[in-house]
């Protein structure tokens, strides 16, 4: 390819998979140069995407109460008491619907660890806590992305309460938890 | 039920990275090895059962749909399994159904996976591409957005373990590191032969505590086979059949939360007691002369030697420091240098784990040889804290 080619080919896919022109570039010179054999392995950049429009269905109002009420709910089983935070709708062992239950917001970690690599979502982030918190009032874990200024301050056996974000998606990353003071 | 017997085996080269082939050619070229060493051509084949596990991994949906096409066997039934990092197992059971059931002779189980055609061009690398396909399997409303790992679901259970009993020390899973990336260095398809020291898995930098680098298995490209067989077909077409003479399974709750403790593997211990059971073994370590377990972590392969029940809960430490399951022991674990040695190409895993214990069992494992093998144990187990779990016990 002559450089006019080049150029329109890092455009294109720039555009098609917003991948930075000078990322491309480095990556892909040397095979845009011609300098490869034609039967060397060709790579190419691509992307696998879907959008969506999701519904929590039975688990809807745990998510808005947490958007417009800065609250977390729990789902309670009428027939064997069993409060469940990930809600559920439905209690496994007695295939009863479960009620909402309003949670205090506090709880305790249950088992912790400390990223210090990850996905290429969250690398920038390192390290943080990867935790399971046990809320107050529930009998599940639930798994929650700590942050913290000092990782090793939190353990098993450490009371964490909750803090709800300014912008809320009315997602689970609406809450996070931090220490007890 | 019928027995069912292993007659033909075949394993690319596990590596880092296939550039030069797709996942279908990687298949292609695992088949015929098992073909040519089964000593049969593929029509002779009724049914296959495909271990791929992630889908992004292979940049397909259905990707089981394009190898069958592609190993020549259109219009024989196939079916594709996925169940975390424990596919090859659970692939090695719904063919061993086929067969044993009685419903067909003869059956491919064959795993496979890329995965490093994902790719970060920022960092240049494939690794955090890599994890980011695989958190596509972890809870999507409640465990993805934490940006947990594969490997920081297994830390949280090795952190409980160690917090009830003790074990394992970061010393006694660098001696499973050391072990493990020292047997790969005398098997010819493995990714990742070392010679470490202790020190140099402890100097090692910090991936998800309490797991260093040489604690983690690596991601790998590959593709293994095995032929199954019936009893009848197996004698009438091999001087070398190995018997699945024990299977066992179990699932447990993803949602670690739904479990009493995750301080243990509780389908682990499952699986492992109903292929004991099958196979009438009561004392694993004197009745098996080698296995094959899980070690995505050095940790877990400790916790998985009181999962098959090597010894009591919270002593699998000791076997490591006592060298139960080193090269020379009384049971030797990993000796193909199991997922940190050898490679986890995760389909594939559980199929080559069953190649290993084949190899040896046929007195074909050269350097590595486990002289006299009469008996072995292949655990696959994966999925958030363990989810699946499948153990087989092997015999000639
Ligand atoms: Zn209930």
């Amino acid at each position: 390819m002559n450089s006019a080619e080049r150029e329109a080919w890092y455009r294109y896919q720039h555009e098609k998979y917003g991948i930075p022109v000078e990322h491309l570039r480095r990556e892909f010179e040397e095979e845009l140069s011609g300098k490869n054999p034609m039967d060397a392995p060709l790579e190419i950049p691509d992307k696998m995407e879907v959008v969506f429009k999701y519904s929590y269905g039975g688990q809807s109002r745990f998510f808005r109460e947490l958007r417009e009420n800065k609250t977390l709910y729990g789902a309670e089983c009428p027939e064997c008491g069993k409060v469940f935070c990930p809600p559920r709708s439905n209690c496994h062992t007695c295939y009863q619907p479960t009620q909402w239950k309003k949670l205090a917001g506090t709880g305790t970690i249950e088992a912790c660890t400390v990223q210090h690599y990850t996905t290429s979502s969250f690398i920038k982030k390192v390290p943080f806590v990867c935790a399971y918190v046990k809320l107050d009032g529930t009998d599940s874990l639930l798994m929650t992305n700590m942050e913290v200024d000092d990782v090793a301050g939190v353990k098993v056996g450490t009371k964490v309460k909750a803090v709800y974000r300014e912008l809320r998606l009315g997602a689970i990353t609406d809450v996070y938890f931090k220490p007890l003071d | 039920m019928r027995d069912v017997a292993i007659v033909g085996i075949g394993t690319t080269k596990f590596k880092s990275r296939w550039l030069e082939k797709t996942y279908y050619e990687l298949a292609f070229d695992a088949a015929k090895m098992a073909f040519e060493d089964a000593g049969i051509d593929k029509d002779r084949v009724d049914s296959a059962v495909y271990g791929i596990y992630n889908d992004f991994f292979q940049r397909q949906y259905q990707p089981d749909a394009f190898v069958h096409d592609y190993l020549g066997l259109g219009l024989k039934p196939m079916v594709r399994v996925n169940s975390g990092g424990a596919t090859g197992g659970a692939a090695l059971r719904i063919g061993y159904q086929e067969v044993a059931s009685g419903l067909q002779d003869v059956c491919l189980v064959l795993g496979v996976e890329k995965c490093a055609d994902t790719y970060n061009y920022e960092l240049q690398m494939a690794t955090p591409e890599v994890l980011r396909a695989i958190l596509y399997t972890a809870d999507m409303t409640y465990d993805n957005p934490a940006g947990r790992t594969a490997a920081s679901g297994f830390a949280l259970a090795v952190v409980a373990h160690r917090d009830k009993y003790g074990n394992p020390t970061e010393e006694q899973m660098a001696k499973v590191s050391v072990k493990n990336h020292f047997n790969a260095t005398k098997n010819p398809v493995a990714q990742s032969p070392k010679v470490l020291t202790v020190q140099d898995v402890l100097d090692s930098r910090m991936i998800v505590e309490p797991f260093k680098f040489y604690d983690n298995c690596l991601y790998t490209e590959g593709a293994s086979a095995v032929i199954l067989a019936s009893k009848k077909v197996a004698e009438s077409i091999s001087d070398n059949p190995v018997w699945i003479s024990g299977l066992g399974a179990s699932v447990d709750y993803v949602m670690p939360g739904n479990r009493p403790s995750i301080h243990t593997f509780e389908s682990s211990r499952l699986a492992a007691k109903k292929a004991y059971e099958m196979a009438g073994i009561t004392n694993p370590v004197e009745e098996l002369d080698l296995a094959e377990l899980h070690d995505a972590f050095t940790g877990t392969e400790i916790m998985a030697y009181e999962d098959c029940f090597f010894c009591e809960e919270g002593r699998g430490g000791e076997l490591i420091d006592d060298g139960t399951v080193l090269p020379d022991g009384r049971l030797p674990v990993n000796l193909s240098g199991g997922l940190i040695g050898c490679g986890h190409a995760v389909g594939a895993t559980g199929i080559m784990q069953t190649y290993e214990v084949c190899k040896h069992l046929r007195g074909e494992a050269g350097e590595r040889q486990r002289q006299g093998a009469r008996k072995g144990l292949v655990q696959s187990i994966g999925g958030t804290l363990c989810t699946w779990s499948i153990c087989l016990v092997l015999e000639r």
